[in-house]
């Protein structure tokens, strides 16, 4: 495991880069795209072990923290959703430049998928499959969810309430995946096929304290990128 | 082309034996302080950025004020690997500690270090003093305190006035009572040594107290915090109570956050932390 810092003076990403275990055949590589908030800490631990399976299964893997959030610089208030597009395309970028790839997998976890979906959609060359993993459907009803008194600010509130996952997957590449782990009326509304994996919530405390991980989504997305 | 001036650069590593994965934040050379070095140890199984992002705010604003600080990893938490031996897991904590100041001492030439932990990291930070005379400081946020007579009367005065808790105590459910066996029962057999202690038979170890003595004996500094969540403590003094010599010397100081939760989530408790721990270091 390589902890490294991407992108550029301005906008410094901490990433942790994991080479591939094996070299049979064409090199792959990976963006893991971490969730928001208090969910991303949740989800550390979740998202670390499923870079090392592909890892393991011979994907070159990065992951990294958006501008402002984690170990990147920046403070908490300048993070933003546009900003983290952005970051996920100089993650991009730097994978393929150190894997020696043209394209990438991308896989995003909650807000991650949403971010994730949004790229994809932009670069479509560049990316060879796509997982969105519980994505966030609708962002007026996650606002909803978040604690009051959390510290994101009005501008980014407005960002999240914006964003509505059916109209996000209108452009994404025909090689995507929408994985869940908690069945919600509203996946009917997606107009694509949602697989349902029964699995543990990695974002959630008390799973994350209770020690589990939500192995079978791990398992499933490593299998379905095979 | 003029430099480019920075407050603070941030460096990402690998520590010790087990590569530990940490980063280190330092100040510009003009204003890096003949200081100790300040090492931030994990909250449970939080990784080193802490809760809101708490030790990336508190590690640059020291970092700022002319401190080098570090942010890691125990093997296992975070992005460092588990350890492949059977070192129990406070054990292995306070061997991780030895060797990332052993690194920091050769890589950075600080001789002298300052521990700061929340919760478990609290904890971890008091018992690792004891057996390195390089720690010269500790920032205690919400620590294991030994119950004391007042906590019990305290801890009785409240569940008194819930109906539930009289029923728990008239079935033998009641958390009192649990309480009370094992303090009993650690009182006939005491834990004086760190073999076969763990974070929760920490509370009632005869062995945490001895830490807090040899500390304060040392001259080791220490600013405790407090915040209002907590069933292990229930008063003020209680620290003063269960640790009379750690304030003998004049090395303890007490701090308290009435209105913060146990991971102070409010912004406003967060940066009132953030400045009672960056005036305490540098009123030395």
């Amino acid at each position: 495991m390589n902890p490294l810092f991407i992108g550029t003076a301005e906008r410094r990403l901490f990433g942790l880069y994991e080479p591939a275990a094996s070299s049979r055949g064409k090199p792959r590589a990976a963006v893991l795209c971490y969730p928001w908030g208090m969910e991303y800490i949740y989800a550390h631990r979740s998202m670390r072990q499923l870079a090392s399976r592909l890892a393991a299964a011979g994907f070159h893997t990065l992951r990294f923290d958006y501008f402002g959030t984690g170990d990147s610089s920046g403070e908490m208030d300048q993070a933003n959703l546009v900003g983290s597009n952005s970051d996920v395309e100089a993650a991009i970028e730097a994978l393929k430049d150190i894997a020696g790839t043209s394209k990438v997998v991308l896989i995003g976890l909650r807000v991650g998928a949403n971010i994730a979906a949004n790229v994809a959609t932009r670069h479509k060359s560049e990316v060879e499959a796509l997982v969105l993993w519980d994505p966030i459907v609708s962002g007026e009803h996650y606002v909803g969810t978040l604690q009051e008194g959390s510290d994101v600010s009005d501008d980014v509130l407005r960002e999240i309430r914006s964003l509505d996952l059916p109209s996000s997957l209108a452009g994404i590449p025909e090689r995507s995946m929408v994985l869940v782990t908690e069945r919600l009326p509203s996946h009917e509304q997606l107009g694509m096929p949602v697989e349902f994996v029964p699995a543990a919530c990695p974002w959630v405390e008390a799973i994350t304290i209770s020690g589990a991980l939500p192995v079978p989504a791990m398992q499933r997305i490593e299998e379905w990128l095979r | 082309m003029a430099a480019v001036e920075f407050a603070y650069k941030e460096q990402a590593v690998l520590l010790g034996r087990h590569s530990l994965v940490g980063i280190v934040t330092r100040p510009p050379p003009a204003q890096q302080k003949d200081a100790p070095a300040v090492v931030i140890l994990n909250t449970g199984i939080v990784h080193r950025v802490g809760h809101h992002r708490m030790y990336v705010s508190l590690a640059r604003e020291l970092a700022k004020s002319g401190h080098t600080v570090l942010r890691f990893d125990f093997a296992g938490i975070g992005d460092s690997k588990p350890r492949n031996d059977s070192t129990s897991p406070l054990l292995a904590s306070l061997s991780d500690i030895r060797e990332v100041l052993d690194t920091l001492e050769k890589a950075h030439e600080v001789k002298k270090f300052i521990l700061v932990g929340l919760c478990s990291g609290a904890d971890h930070a008091a018992l690792y003093t004891h057996a390195d005379s390089r720690v010269v400081g500790l920032v205690l946020m919400d620590p294991t305190l030994p119950p004391t007579l007042r906590y019990y009367i305290h801890y009785v005065m409240q569940r008194l006035k819930n109906i539930r808790n009289w029923i728990s105590v008239a079935t033998g459910r009641s958390g009192l009572l649990r309480l009370a066996s094992a303090h009993v029962i650690n009182r006939v057999r005491p834990k004086t040594q760190i073999e076969g202690l763990n974070l929760q038979n920490l509370r009632f170890s005869s062995y945490l107290p001895q830490c807090y003595r040899s500390a304060a004996v040392r001259g080791v500094r220490m600013l405790a915090v407090f915040t209002s969540v907590s069933v292990r403590h229930t008063y003020k003094q209680q620290m003063l109570d269960a640790f009379p010599e750690a304030s003998a010397g004049g090395t303890l100081r007490l701090e308290f956050f009435p209105e913060s939760d146990h991971l102070f989530s409010g912004v406003r408790e967060r940066s009132r932390l953030l400045t009672v721990i960056c005036d305490w270091l540098d009123s030395r």
